[in-house]
């Protein structure tokens, strides 16, 4: 045996682990080359059965691509435009809403009374059966189970009640996604054909961002747990307000966390398919149901699926590229004493 | 500026942690809390600076009560044990973040945190951030942060812990002189009663939230106001013998001990520290045992002798138990030197007996 260095491998585990690290990369990387040439094959080649080196086994061409881009033109172009808007405006708002619930959750000490939670329930059941009497329209409904709830907790705050913490708080907004959104599609849609904002990116953008913020308030309490409140403490100290220590040391220091975070909270976003077709019919469809719409009733159109499934890929592609530098960062190194 | 504490108590749900807590400093005084972990003084601490709330008591600064005031405006500054420092940041943009809140402009701010960097010798490093700084630089940051508000009060809990004994010792001597310069109240946390003794104008020594004594590093020493401070303060710590006390005269298994005290107790404890004992010749002395180590500390040997009549002792400590031979210790000239296990007789200077009551309390004239 030579000697090597400590740490340094011998050069069968050396072809062992570059032998695995290859083969999954081709495992995971193939699908995204085989779409790829579907993309430029003809519909007759699709068929024809695996071939996958272009202009030895097949001639490529870039029928489907004219198809799409020119053909379709403005019929591709808007749902593309859509998703963005959506995804995007839904991440934004997501983070923004979630970021903050997370922070408080992770420094402010809330202590709700089990009291407050059962009046607030019970003027929520209030409120649903006004409506569904049919008695008074939704707002009035709405308005006095509001109303009812404020003046019963006015009056019974002296009342002694046993009281949650921040960890059922946490619990309980985490558990709004264990529901399968699906489930609540249907009472979703009739709402928002009451209000009359079906198929409009309002809707969608508000559905996504209910859906992802339990999310992003899941992954970046972590976050914001973990920076060290001596930090925090020390700002204030400082003079630094409770807001002016969230945006000027808390943010800063998390930007690994709110950087992967939103990367998931955007792919999920521009992924989702079962919600959109739900919600919209012509003006706000995404993507994903242009992609599934390519199954005509010939059978499914690879060419085309291909050509669109590798236009959306490319923008979440070169976003994960650009992030990912500052999720791997770390950015605690020498504030504490370690 | 001073700090009151009055009658200040904690309790977090049904945990007392701080018991009625009455210090008060003079102006520019350097006081120290001194106690193991537990004792409260952090809390003590934190309370001074507004993170933590009273349960009861108030806190004043200066003339005024900051009890419900937040701390951004009681205007403490406060170097933390880990020093807190702000990693996204350089040193300069550190030292002058309190500046930077607080408005002011860019010039003026670089003109202060410029002249607070020369007074710490960290002109050189203004540009760095706190990953690429030492442990002994990290902390010259936090205490130009805290200096360069020039703040009613320093508050510091344990900045010193996290350095290195050699550092340690020099920083010391700078805290104390920069201190001195500056003539800012300082409260100062710790559980070493070497730092408290050397830096402190005054120490509190606090032991499971209750005070047990408030003085001059001397008087804690020299005059200890209960069993506690006493073993606590002074490496190494006072021996302690009990026994009973009558016509004057203190009487052990060891031996008999004239104190000139004219009271009767069936139970009593008396204090005596190693340099006020001597190991003298056979009979001449007032206790008796046998030699059970010899330690040369350098300047002097440290004699550990069993007593007679003394049983192993289980001593219980905070994380641990264990077994000694109840030893008496004794400071002698460094050439002393004597076999083990060989029968020595204790002389013990009069002035330097300590009597405590079966509760702990000092027993005085």
């Amino acid at each position: 045996m030579s000697d090597r260095r400590l740490g340094e491998m011998s050069p069968l585990t050396k072809i062992v682990v570059y032998g695995l690290l290859i083969g999954w990369s081709l495992i995971v990387l193939f699908p995204l080359y085989w779409v790829l040439i579907t993309s430029v094959k003809l519909p007759g080649q699709v068929g024809d059965g695996p071939d996958y080196l272009p202009f030895i086994d097949f001639t490529p061409s870039l029928h489907a691509w004219r198809y799409i881009f020119v053909d379709l033109g403005s019929d591709t172009f808007r749902p593309y435009l859509n998703s963005v808007i959506i995804a995007g405006a839904s991440t934004v708002l997501a983070m923004a809403v979630g970021a903050c619930a997370a922070y408080a959750l992770a420094r402010l000490h809330f202590r709700p009374r089990l009291l407050s939670i059962g009046l607030f329930l019970v003027c929520l059941g209030l409120g649903v059966w006004m409506i569904g009497s049919g008695l008074v329209g939704w707002p009035i409904a709405a308005a006095s189970g509001v109303a009812i709830f404020v003046i019963s907790v006015l009056a019974l705050s002296r009342v002694r009640s046993p009281r949650l913490g921040n960890s059922d708080i946490l619990f309980w907004v985490i558990s709004q996604r264990i529901l399968p959104p699906v489930v609540a599609a249907l009472p979703i849609y009739i709402m928002f054909q009451q209000i009359g904002i079906l198929d409009t990116h309002l809707a969608i953008i508000l559905t996504y961002t209910t859906v992802n913020m339990p999310i992003v308030v899941w992954l970046m309490y972590d976050f914001f747990a973990a920076i060290p409140i001596d930090i925090e403490e020390s700002a204030e100290l400082d003079g630094a307000s409770r807001f002016r220590i969230f945006r000027e040391m808390v943010l800063p220091l998390a930007k690994p966390g709110l950087a992967a975070t939103s990367l998931l909270v955007l792919i999920l976003s521009w992924n989702e398919y079962l919600l959109a077709l739900f919600l919209s019919t012509a003006r706000a469809q995404t993507i994903p149901l242009l992609v599934a719409a390519q199954n005509a009733t010939r059978g499914p159109q690879w060419w085309y699926m291909s050509v669109l499934i590798v236009i959306m890929i490319v923008p979440v592609v070169l976003l994960t590229i650009l992030l990912q530098r500052l999720i791997a960062k770390g950015l605690l190194l020498g504030a504490v004493k370690g | 500026m001073t700090v009151v504490l009055d009658r200040v108590s904690k309790s977090f749900g049904r945990v007392e942690v701080l018991r009625e807590l009455d210090v008060a400093t003079g102006d520019g005084e350097f006081l120290v809390l001194l106690g193991a972990s537990g004792s409260g003084k952090t809390t003590a601490l934190r309370m001074i600076a507004g993170l933590e709330s009273t349960t009861s008591g108030r806190v004043l600064i200066g003339e005024r009560d900051v009890t419900q005031v937040l701390p951004k405006n009681r205007d403490v500054a406060m170097v933390f044990q880990s020093y807190a420092l702000y990693p996204h940041k350089s040193v300069a943009e550190n030292i002058g973040y309190p500046l930077r809140v607080r408005g002011q402009s860019t010039s003026e701010i670089d003109r202060q945190v410029n002249e607070v960097a020369s007074q710490v010798q960290l002109d050189k490093l203004l540009g760095r951030y706190p990953r690429q700084l030492s442990g002994g630089q990290r902390q010259r940051v936090a205490l130009a942060r805290a200096m360069v508000r020039r703040p009613a009060a320093f508050l510091m809990d344990e900045p010193l812990s996290n350095l290195d004994a050699k550092l340690r010792g020099h920083m010391r001597t700078e805290l104390r002189r920069m201190q001195h310069d500056l003539g800012i109240t300082t409260v100062y946390v710790t559980h070493d009663q070497i730092e408290a003794m050397t830096l402190a104008d005054r120490v509190a020594i606090l032991e499971q939230g209750v005070l047990q004594q408030l003085g001059t590093p001397r008087e804690i020493y020299e005059d200890p106001a209960n069993l506690f401070v006493a073993g606590f303060i002074g490496s190494p710590p006072m021996n302690q013998l009990r026994g009973r006390h009558e016509n004057g005269r203190f009487v052990n298994s060891a031996g008999t001990i004239d104190t000139g005290l004219q009271r009767t107790l069936d139970s009593v404890t008396l204090g005596i520290r190693p340099e006020d004992c001597r190991i003298v010749d056979a009979s001449q002395g007032t206790l008796t045992g046998r030699l059970y180590a010899l330690e040369l500390i350098g300047d002097h040997v440290l004699a550990s002798v069993t007593l007679d009549g003394s049983t192993p002792q289980v001593h219980t400590g905070k994380t641990d138990a264990f077994i000694t031979a109840d030893t008496f210790a004794v400071k002698m000239p460094k050439d002393y030197s004597a076999p083990i296990d060989a029968r020595v007789d204790i002389s013990v200077a009069r002035e330097g007996i300590r009597l405590f009551a079966a509760n702990g309390e000092r027993l005085r004239r």
